[in-house]
């Protein structure tokens, strides 16, 4: 057989077991599999598997992911989520838009502790919704904002999506953390940007201002946030400076947190075993999904399909802005059916090679595919931000959806912008280790 | 008896990967504080990286069994009883078959580790069978799960690894938290 009827039917096949139901670390198992069958020169397939994921899998590397999930797990249990509206809201009262505008900092805030997106979402929305519906702002504008914002959660490192990506593309952790700070910071101006013009058309949709305080009472009001502010710095610093490994950093983060959790009194052994339990079931859930994709990447790899794709597609001489917004297409598509990780791990075995031939930097490439995942999480009929604020709300699904798309389509702007400029992406990773 | 000795199989083995993490947690922590005290702990990362495997791997069957395991709920959502029942066999079916075969093979590569008598080639020479007893013993925890899962929707039973669908704001916020994404 040919490689085109090769990818063909291993593609069909993937799908087959997907829409079955089969789960998705079984299914690329298998798919690997299958593969190993066309490769010539008889490769035992069985011990390939089992030496190669024993290999991926015994990494202290990877151990940042369930750390960071750990980390995520302890501060969700806390009192966070009133104190970030408490502390953010005194400063935002006279921009237009005024209390909206918690909404995008709070999610950019517990983005930064968080790697989920819609834990980030829950978490603030949990606050966030009733208060500001209470106080007569605009419903749809608010369920907009928390599901576009509450996908700061994987853009801002830590992130799950960005240790599946560096795992999956073999590069660098702390590098692709350190490339998702600008674009995450891009994303909330857009994003605030779009809530501030959106108010100053749409004037009497914003109740009047709350009551003026001093500077000292604002300070007042935002003293909870200061443990969780030096939480932040310090893991960034931690990153930014070298001083540590994403791992170690992981784990001071979940130290950091236990501290807060026990000032705050919520933690007891019922919680800690809890949190616990928590991240054992995200990260066994993440690894299978990973070590199939390792077997499956390591199979494609033997039958050459990436390579001769790849090299057709150089042949086909698109010019590098015209393949990312296929790509950006193709991502939009899939997002509809799946969710990121899975979108994640499925694609990059055939997609990586690509990309590096047409010239992308893999950390850059781990941004865009970051960005296209948060689009898949705010759109129908599976993205996981609407479902969340949908039951949130009691809105329906349509309502909450379409509530989200402008979020979406600011989204489409990001990626147009860091295609754009690159260096947007790079700069930090490149300060840090430069060369 | 069967049903409850089963259970607390898998339970021991999502509390074994609980255990792992801590060991995580702990051995980061002494080697990013140990560093600049001049401290160090004989090959730490290794012992890291193998406690990451042990987690990975000791916990899948509690995992799948909690119906964290993720799948694309698309198209299976749609359907109901008799044709639903026949779609879950066919599943459990291709899922034992794979992770048979799988553990199958990790089996046997953990046993030639101690028939070749393999070693660490860090500071510790541990044998390489001891760590890798979490492989083949999770993967194996995971496909009696499986036929455990199997048997039981073959006789009628409504599959247990299905999460009901969140109904208040609470339990959303609960999935949201195990969803990853």
């Amino acid at each position: 057989m040919d490689l085109v009827s090769i990818s063909l039917l291993l593609l069909i096949f993937l799908m087959i077991l997907l829409v079955m139901g089969v789960w998705i670390g079984i299914a690329l198992l298998a798919t690997g599999f299958v593969g190993m069958q066309f490769v010539a020169g008889n490769i035992p397939a069985g011990s390939v598997l089992a030496t190669s994921i024993w290999g991926n899998s015994a990494s202290w590397e990877l151990a940042a992911l369930p750390l960071f999930i750990w980390m995520g797990e302890i501060l969700f249990r806390t009192k966070l989520s009133e104190e970030m509206f408490r502390g953010l809201a005194p400063w935002l009262n006279r921009i237009p838009g005024r209390l909206m505008h918690v909404n995008v900092l709070a999610c950019g805030l517990f983005g930064s502790v968080s790697g989920s997106s819609a834990a980030t979402t829950a978490t603030v929305a949990k606050i966030a919704l009733p208060e500001l519906l209470k106080r007569g702002y605009n419903e749809k504008m608010a369920l907009g904002s928390l599901a576009g914002a509450g996908t700061l959660g994987i853009l801002i490192p830590p992130s799950i999506t960005m240790v599946v990506y560096a795992v999956a593309a073999n590069v660098s952790i702390i590098q692709i953390f350190l490339a998702g700070f600008v674009p995450g910071a891009i994303v909330m101006v857009l994003y605030s940007g779009y809530i501030i013009i959106w108010h100053m058309i749409y004037k009497d949709q914003a109740p009047p201002p709350e009551p003026k305080m001093t500077f000292r009472e604002k300070l007042h009001e935002s003293k909870n946030l200061i443990p969780i502010s030096l939480l932040i710095i310090f893991v960034f610093a931690a990153l930014g400076l070298g001083w540590a490994t994403a791992t170690e950093c992981a784990a001071w983060g979940v130290v950091a947190s236990f501290v807060i959790a026990w000032w705050q009194g919520f933690l007891n052994r019922y919680a800690f075993w809890q949190s616990v339990m928590g991240t054992v079931k995200v990260t066994c859930m993440i690894m299978l999904i990973l070590a199939g994709a390792g077997f499956m990447k390591q199979s494609m790899g033997y039958t050459g399909i990436p390579g001769a794709l790849a090299a057709w597609v150089d042949g086909l001489g698109l010019n590098p802005y015209s393949l990312i917004a296929v790509l950006t297409i193709m991502y939009i598509i899939l997002g509809t059916a799946l969710d990121g990780i899975s979108m994640i791990v499925l694609t990059t075995a055939v997609v990586l090679p690509m990309i590096e031939r047409a010239g992308f930097d893999l950390v850059w490439f781990g941004i865009f595919m970051v960005l296209v995942v948060e689009m898949a999480e705010v759109s129908p009929p599976v993205g996981f931000n609407l479902f969340v604020l949908q039951t949130m709300s009691g809105r329906d699904s349509n309502f909450v959806a379409l509530a989200s798309l402008p979020f979406f389509f600011l989204l489409v702007v990001a990626v147009a912008i860091v295609t754009i400029f690159p260096g947007l992406v790079m700069w930090l990773p490149k300060l840090v280790f430069p060369g | 008896m069967i049903r409850r000795t089963l259970d607390a199989l898998y339970l021991a083995g999502g509390i074994l990967a609980g255990i792992f993490l801590v060991i995580i947690l702990v051995l980061m922590m002494a080697l990013s504080l140990g560093r600049p005290l001049g401290l160090n702990i004989p090959a730490g990362d290794e012992f890291a990286a193998w406690s990451m495997a042990a987690m990975s791997f000791l916990g899948l069957a509690y995992t799948f069994k909690s119906g964290d395991m993720i799948r694309v709920g698309l198209v299976i959502d749609k359907f109901e009883g008799r044709k639903k029942q026949m779609i879950e066999i066919v599943a459990l079916l291709i899922g034992l078959g794979f992770i048979a075969y799988f553990s199958w093979y990790a089996t046997s590569f953990t046993y030639y580790s101690w028939l070749l008598n393999d070693r660490a080639t860090g500071v510790v020479p541990v044998p390489l069978w001891i760590p890798q007893l979490s492989y083949c013993g999770g993967l194996i925890l995971l496909g009696i799960a499986l036929l455990d899962e199997l048997i039981h929707v073959l006789m009628g039973g409504l599959p247990r690894y299905e999460k009901p669908k969140p109904t208040t704001a609470e339990e959303v916020i609960e999935q949201a938290l195990q969803s990853a994404v």
